[in-house]
């Protein structure tokens, strides 16, 4: 979708619904898109005109305006800039744009709309209108006890999903258009799910942020009035921005909203959907990694992680006191940031990761993951160890020219070829590391850098018992 | 270079659609981030981070083959790598919140900074007077290390989650979430040079900082996750200078309707000046941004490119091939193997005008 928040009645085009800041413009527009003859290149000046110019001229049919939407390739309507355009679709077009600015994006409101359908429960139990910080907060309650209740299927991965992307490609377009802001304001709840759906394939549901979406839309009737409470819930709930640690902050909480509510434009959708194109990234304003980052496959490594390190530090503590407490600290914060982690995802979420820091400390989890990494780092391992064998010993010279004159004791670190990918047991001399590039001992090596002479590292090193582990499951 | 048609360039028309060189033992998940060694070192070598937490590096010799050195760790998945000027190190953050210092020479590991959230950005500052890690975090933070200290040297709160950074010293730019860009002078101490309105309209993505005729950093380009990629000059000598333009984009197919993908990467060719940016529709692309021409578009790949990076004499144009999320958890295939190629680009990177 074009620009956003202008004034209501811009120059917009009958056939591709873009908007232009000037009627000039969208004249040449549609000379240049959508009346140009596509054997000639002349410019015409209506559909009619086109259509007529190639049938007397190039003896050729047209039966559809090019490069437009396939409901507006209608050759016959005589449009000339914003003259012309049948009353309804300016009506149309006049509401739309009323309703949902792209901004704060229509396809906002119906997003958390399919996810509701599905849990019938949260439905009818979720509170009625609910603009307000103590909405949230109610609709984060839910989302917690439903995922407790039903944890697979609840997630973060409901399988509906799945049923909705099939249609979601073909079918997006037509949805965004203004036929779906009509059908929005009026439509009782069980509606909404297929009509949204179509339009939101991507995204992740949050049971917490559904119901109280829901609960708002089916409601209130008035567009406005509709989207407004909505979209300042989704941004609360979504919202990465705050760090706020959603357990404990109810007033951070509180506050993050009320600078939402009033601050409609910062809401943390991105309108993925436009009149003729479509954004393919999930709706949510978040970057890529974040999402993927609350996966929890991805979480648990580092949460497996971090105590070790934890523990380790406490060993340390007298050299390293401040060390510690920052370390300790660190923890905190994880642990926080998890939470701020699950507060991007909403109330449910976060729930769900709480369920699963409890499991994480279980021993079947470690295990689980021990073989994960395990598999990890295998494969290389065997594939690596014929290339590395080939591997001419001059190119082994990596580092020569920068450390030390005995590179050329690379050569035999190739011999462990098979080695070479695993991660070095920490504790090994150098010279007995088959993994180092160099054998050669340590203080040369760490010459260029005289960072690395310091004997106590600066912080405690959370790999080593990891790796030490992973190297055990290897060498076996 | 090496040679294009090589044998190395051979699989099936779709895993490998521009029959480039396939670096081989790729990693185990999608590959968040790669990095050539710097001029420091004569030989070539590729580090690659990835979500499966290990950071790898290879060797690639001249006929494009591709040899396997070590591999290290992460507590969490790898968001970024980056190496130290003098090629003797290779420094990766991650989700755990720490960034690491990975000594080549010893293959040992140690952490040099840490932060609140997982880092998103580590970039290596090589200044006349100080040398030192520059971090970028969920955190809100830019936080710059001397690797020797847990303390960081400087702590530099930005508006916003980290989301791409660039250094080129003495500039670095720092897009954040919500839309927010800031140029920092790394002279001196490093400090906040000026904020800058978003020439975009969405979620900034990547960011890289380009050159002019005397080398000096003098602008970046920046790319979103709708398609497009802002030039912009820190000093524009002429507010035309700056523009934007869009790209990755699908060709609106039959019904007239157009998926816009996230532009995932963006580098400039360290000898021409050219550009080449990556995309979520799995097709790279290279630039002109002096005619505001592309030189070349690729083939789509299988999946998402989600990096890509020059070697340090141009000739060697990397990208890897990965699942980006960008469809969400629903299109994640871990079965779907991961790629990174190498192609041979000198030629196809220079200027359409020479001048």
């Amino acid at each position: 979708m074009g620009r956003k928040k202008k004034k209501q009645s811009r120059p917009w085009c009958w056939y591709c619904n873009r908007e232009f800041d000037d009627e000039k413009i969208l004249i040449q527009h549609q000379k240049a898109k959508h009346f140009k003859c596509h054997i000639c290149h002349k410019k015409l000046y209506t559909g009619p005109g086109l259509s007529i110019h190639c049938m007397q001229v190039h003896k050729e049919a047209i039966d559809k305006v090019p490069n437009s939407l396939p409901n507006r390739s209608n050759i016959e309507i005589e449009i000339y800039g914003m003259e012309g355009i049948p009353p309804n679709d300016a009506k149309e077009h006049e509401r739309q744009r009323n309703g949902g600015r792209p901004g704060s994006p229509s396809s906002g409101e119906d997003e958390p709309a399919p996810k509701k359908s599905k849990p019938e429960g949260l439905l009818g139990s979720a509170p009625g209108a609910v603009p307000t910080g103590s909405s949230m907060m109610t609709g984060v309650m839910p989302g917690l006890s439903a995922h407790h209740g039903m944890p697979p299927h609840m997630g973060q991965f409901p399988p509906h999903m799945h049923q909705m992307m099939g249609p979601m490609g073909p079918v997006g377009p037509p949805f965004m258009g203004p036929g779906m802001m009509q059908g929005m304001p009026g439509m009782p709840p069980g509606m909404q799910p297929p009509v949204s759906g179509a339009s939101m394939p991507s995204r992740p549901l949050f049971p917490s942020v559904v119901s109280t979406a829901t609960s708002s839309t089916p409601g209130s009737l008035p567009l406005g009035a509709d989207f407004k409470p909505i979209t300042s819930i989704a941004g609360g709930s979504i919202g990465p921005m705050k760090p706020t640690f959603p357990a404990y902050g109810g007033g951070d909480n509180a506050a993050s909203l009320q600078s939402n509510s009033t601050n409609d434009q910062k809401v943390s959708l991105i309108a993925t959907t436009g009149a003729a194109s479509k954004i393919i990234h999930p709706q949510e304003d978040l970057s890529l990694e974040e999402i993927r980052a609350r996966l929890p496959k991805y979480q648990r490594r580092q949460t497996e992680d971090t105590r070790p390190t934890q523990a380790e530090t406490s060993q340390h503590v007298a050299a390293l006191q401040h060390q510690h407490q920052q370390q300790q600290q660190q923890h905190q914060q994880q642990q926080h940031q998890q939470h701020q982690h699950q507060q991007h995802v909403a109330a449910a979420a976060s729930a769900a990761a709480a369920y699963q820091d409890q499991q994480q400390r279980q021993q079947a989890a470690l295990s689980a993951l021990q073989q994960q990494q395990q598999r990890f780092q295998r494969p290389p391992q065997t594939v690596m160890v014929p290339a590395s064998a080939a591997m001419p010993v001059s190119s082994v010279a990596l580092m020569a020219p920068l450390m030390r004159p005995t590179m050329t004791l690379a050569a035999p670190a190739l011999i462990h070829g098979g080695n070479m990918m695993r991660p070095p047991p920490m504790g090994l001399p150098p010279g007995k590391c088959p993994m180092t590039l160099s054998p050669g001992p340590l203080p040369p090596c760490r010459r260029p850098f005289s960072i690395f002479q310091s004997p106590c590292q600066p912080w405690p090193h959370p790999s080593e018992r990891r790796e030490s582990r992973e190297t055990e499951l290897k060498i076996q | 270079m090496f040679n294009q048609a090589g044998a190395l360039g051979g699989g099936g028309a779709t895993v490998n659609p521009m029959k480039d060189f396939e670096v081989v033992s790729p990693p185990d998940d999608s590959v968040s981030s790669l990095a050539f060694s710097p001029a420091t070192i004569p030989q070539n070598f590729l580090v690659a981070g990835s979500w499966d937490c290990n950071v790898r590096c290879w060797e690639v010799e001249q006929s494009g083959k591709t040899v396997p050195k070590s591999m290290q760790t992460m507590a969490g998945p790898v968001l970024d790598v980056c190496w130290s000027d003098d090629g003797t190190k290779v420094f990766m953050a991650a989700c755990d919140k720490m960034a690491k210092c990975w000594d080549l020479g010893s293959n040992q590991c140690i952490q040099v900074a840490a932060h609140d959230a997982p880092i998103k950005t580590c970039h290596w500052i090589k200044g006349s007077n100080y040398s030192c890690l520059m971090t970028g975090s969920w955190d809100k933070t830019l936080k710059f290390w001397d690797t020797r200290s847990p303390k960081p040297l400087m702590t530099i709160n930005l508006p916003e989650r980290c989301y791409c950074a660039d250094v080129d010293y003495p500039m670095a730019v720092v897009g954040t979430a919500g839309r927010g860009l800031i140029v920092y002078q790394l002279e001196g101490t490093p400090h906040e040079y000026k904020r800058i309105e978003s020439p975009l309209k969405y979620q900034h993505r990547c960011l890289a900082i380009f050159r002019d005729k005397k080398k000096v950093p003098t602008g970046y380009a920046l790319g979103s996750v709708e398609g497009r990629v802002a030039i912009q000059y820190v000093n524009p000598a002429n507010p035309k200078d700056n523009f934007t333009f869009k790209c990755h984009r699908s060709n609106g197919a039959s019904s007239g309707f157009q998926d816009i993908y996230a532009v995932n990467d963006i580098a400039f060719h360290p000898i021409h000046g050219t550009l080449a940016t990556v995309g979520s529709d799995g097709t790279f692309s290279f630039w002109d941004k002096d005619a505001r021409t592309k030189l070349k578009p690729s083939e789509p790949m299988e999946q998402a490119i989600t990096r890509c990076c020059f070697n340090h004499n141009g000739q060697i144009f990397a990208y890897a091939v990965s699942y980006d999320w960008a469809k969400g958890h629903e299109f994640y295939n871990p079965m779907k193997k991961n790629h990174i190629f190498l192609r041979s680009c000198y030629d196809e990177l220079k200027p359409r005008n020479p001048s």
